[in-house]
């Protein structure tokens, strides 16, 4: 069995080593450039001696200036990162969604299911073996990118739960992975071809993923809330990476005058906010940049159970399958 | 006295539904061992359900199927004693035929004859490194036998092997298949809707047709006991030594029945003849129910 499906899948390993070893030819020089000049500026050290505080002592040099600079710099680098959330989407697709779906397209299951093999061990071997697979290319994949983002996740600020940053960092991607590929193989038991399996695996991974991004992430656990003065001119200690999700001033009953805005004043401005209701003052909804990994291991979870999960239901399938 | 010979395959009131639709219903038959039986009936009759019933890929809706006595679905011991080659000889088209007999051999690790597999193949001319997807059909056909003869099967089934062949193809494959199958006492049971391939082969015929069994038996049985009779118009009385009609055309005067008998027929108004084995059949095939849409298409009946 072992031999059997390395033999029916090497080309698809074949062309997953090639497809790595090109995203690697990109992010080795970029990465190790971007380390270069982020360690070298001393942006690293600027943003390492800011610390966890909230806020910011005023007067201290908070590293924008070098940051912004840097960001600058690698605006093109940065984009090209967003295309890497399609990865796990490319494996659920090639690997997932023709695993059942080309057998029985091509009648070969009848060929493969009356050997003295039980579908059960056939498809057990070919779960196992795909899933492993899936597991180490994932993995080389989501730490490579997550060595790779590092400095420009720290240096623009955002933090690394924003969206987009976190879905191609940390642990995730290999949830997603997993759950591609499972979805492709269950979608291949039900559809039995191997082209509108890839189209239920593309549609119904995208639906997932967009619906837990929007509705699910940010209520993984409460967002936490700030309020602090209008005065003052504090500054927000960009090192800590929070995920702002909303802001706005409100006044002293709490009740929110101004969305989507925040104000401060200059030190020794002494109408600050005099226009405004008493007690006026700013207000935002964040998630701690330091739940990164309890969100990324929360977000892995549900997919790799999903993908568990689906590929019982695959296997249920299998069994019924002539 | 000679005592009955094992029965290989079994069923018993046998049915299958795909949705709403019986794709085989009520079939109970038994199959002896050593026989080559023919499985003769139109597309779409449930000759490959029945196959696959036979083969462990589907489970019965309705009754039960055996194969040497037990249920051959998900029962990998059995499958092991079963050759099967499934309709249109599905292969690995990417895989070359000595990679086929390499996958036989890792999937059959109980009992698997390698060397069997590797000779048939030598002799037939089969190019052990060329993929089998470039091979031509009938080579491609006797790739899927050589693979099924090398599990030494108790049991053959082939599933319409030799429909995409050409004739020369077609004599070609049943030859080797006969030759193969002679010594070793093996049961095969093959299906085709043509008849003219299987008569020259077969000893055993099962007849199946709008998803039920019409005719099962030894072929040389079978056609000793059916006769055809032509005399004075027929309404239905009995005819001594016949058991029952099978079909009947008429004409103002004259009645032609084809008629199963119980003994000898010795009335003088009919001229009794013998009838070919292909004629048996199609008169059990025309029998079925008349299959109409005619309200499907908005046309009269």
């Amino acid at each position: 069995m072992i031999w059997l499906t390395w033999r029916q899948h090497r080309k698809q390993a074949l062309f997953a080593a090639a497809g790595l070893a090109v995203i690697a030819l990109y992010l080795i020089p970029t990465g190790l450039a971007m380390h270069h000049k982020f360690n070298g500026s001393g942006l690293a050290a600027c943003l390492d001696k800011l610390g966890n505080a909230q806020f910011l002592p005023a007067g201290t040099q908070d590293c924008t200036v070098q940051a912004q600079q840097f960001a600058d710099q690698y605006k093109a680098v940065d984009i090209v990162s967003s295309l890497f959330i399609f990865l796990p989407l490319l494996v659920g697709l090639f690997w997932g969604a023709p695993l059942v779906a080309r057998e029985i397209e091509h009648g070969t299951h009848r060929l493969v299911w009356t050997q003295g093999v039980s579908r059960r061990h056939w498809a057990l071997v070919k779960f196992g073996l795909i899933g492993g697979a899936t597991l180490v290319v994932s993995a080389v994949y989501a730490f490579g990118l997550t060595w790779w983002m590092d400095p420009l996740r720290r240096a623009t600020g955002g933090g690394r739960l924003t969206v987009g940053a976190f879905d191609v960092q940390g642990v995730a991607p290999i949830g997603y992975t997993l759950f591609a590929v499972g979805l492709g193989i269950f979608a291949g038991t039900v559809w039995r071809r191997a082209l509108p399996s890839m189209a239920v695996t593309l549609v119904g991974f995208l639906v997932l993923r967009i619906a837990l991004t929007v509705w699910a992430r940010p209520r993984y656990l409460p967002a936490l809330t700030l309020d602090y003065p209008l005065q003052d001119a504090l500054q927000h200690n960009m090192a800590r990476g929070d995920w702002v999700q909303s802001t706005g001033i409100r006044d002293g009953a709490g009740k929110l005058i101004l969305a989507n805005g925040q104000m401060s004043c200059r030190p020794g401005v002494s109408d600050c906010g005099q226009d405004l209701a008493s007690g006026a003052h700013n207000w935002q909804l964040f998630q701690p940049g330091s739940r990164f990994w309890l969100f990324q291991g929360i977000e892995t979870g549900i997919f790799v159970a999903l993908a568990v999960l689906l590929l019982y239901f695959a296997l249920q399938r299998i069994r019924r399958i002539a | 006295m000679e005592a009955a010979p094992e029965t290989v395959l079994e069923t018993e009131n046998l049915g299958k539904r795909f949705g709403k639709t019986w794709a085989l219903r009520d079939c109970s038959l038994r199959l002896p061992a050593g026989r080559i039986a023919a499985l003769v009936g139109p597309n779409g009759a449930g000759k490959s359900t029945l196959l696959h019933l036979a083969v462990g890929l589907l489970r019965p809706d309705a009754g039960a199927v055996r194969v040497f006595g037990q249920s051959p679905y998900d029962n990998t011991p059995v499958l092991a004693d079963i050759g099967f080659v499934a309709q249109d000889t599905p292969l690995y088209a990417d895989f070359t035929a000595a990679e086929l007999v390499t996958m036989g051999a890792k999937l059959n690790r109980r009992r698997w004859d390698n060397l069997l597999a590797r000779n048939r193949l030598a002799q037939l001319g089969i190019p052990p490194d060329k993929p089998v997807g470039k091979l031509s059909g009938g080579q491609r056909a006797q790739v899927a036998l050589a693979l099924a003869l090398a599990k030494r099967p108790r049991l053959l089934l082939l599933d319409e092997p030799v429909a995409s062949l050409d004739p020369l193809a077609r004599r070609e494959f049943l030859q080797s298949l006969m030759g193969s199958v002679a010594d070793s006492g093996t049961t095969v049971l093959l299906s085709s809707h043509l008849l003219a391939d299987l008569e020259r082969v077969c000893d055993y015929l099962i007849v199946l047709h709008a998803a039920q069994v019409q005719l099962v038996g030894p072929i040389d049985d079978l056609v000793a006991e059916h006769r055809q009779l032509i005399g004075p118009r027929h309404d239905q009385e009995p005819i001594g030594g016949v058991a029952s009609i099978i079909r009947a055309s008429h004409t103002d005067r004259q009645s032609t029945l084809l008629v199963r008998t119980n003994g000898p027929i010795n009335d003088p108004v009919w001229s009794v003849r013998e009838v070919s084995l292909e004629d048996l059949i199609l008169a059990y095939l025309a029998d079925g129910e008349a299959l109409g849409s005619h309200s499907a298409w908005g046309v009269p009946a």
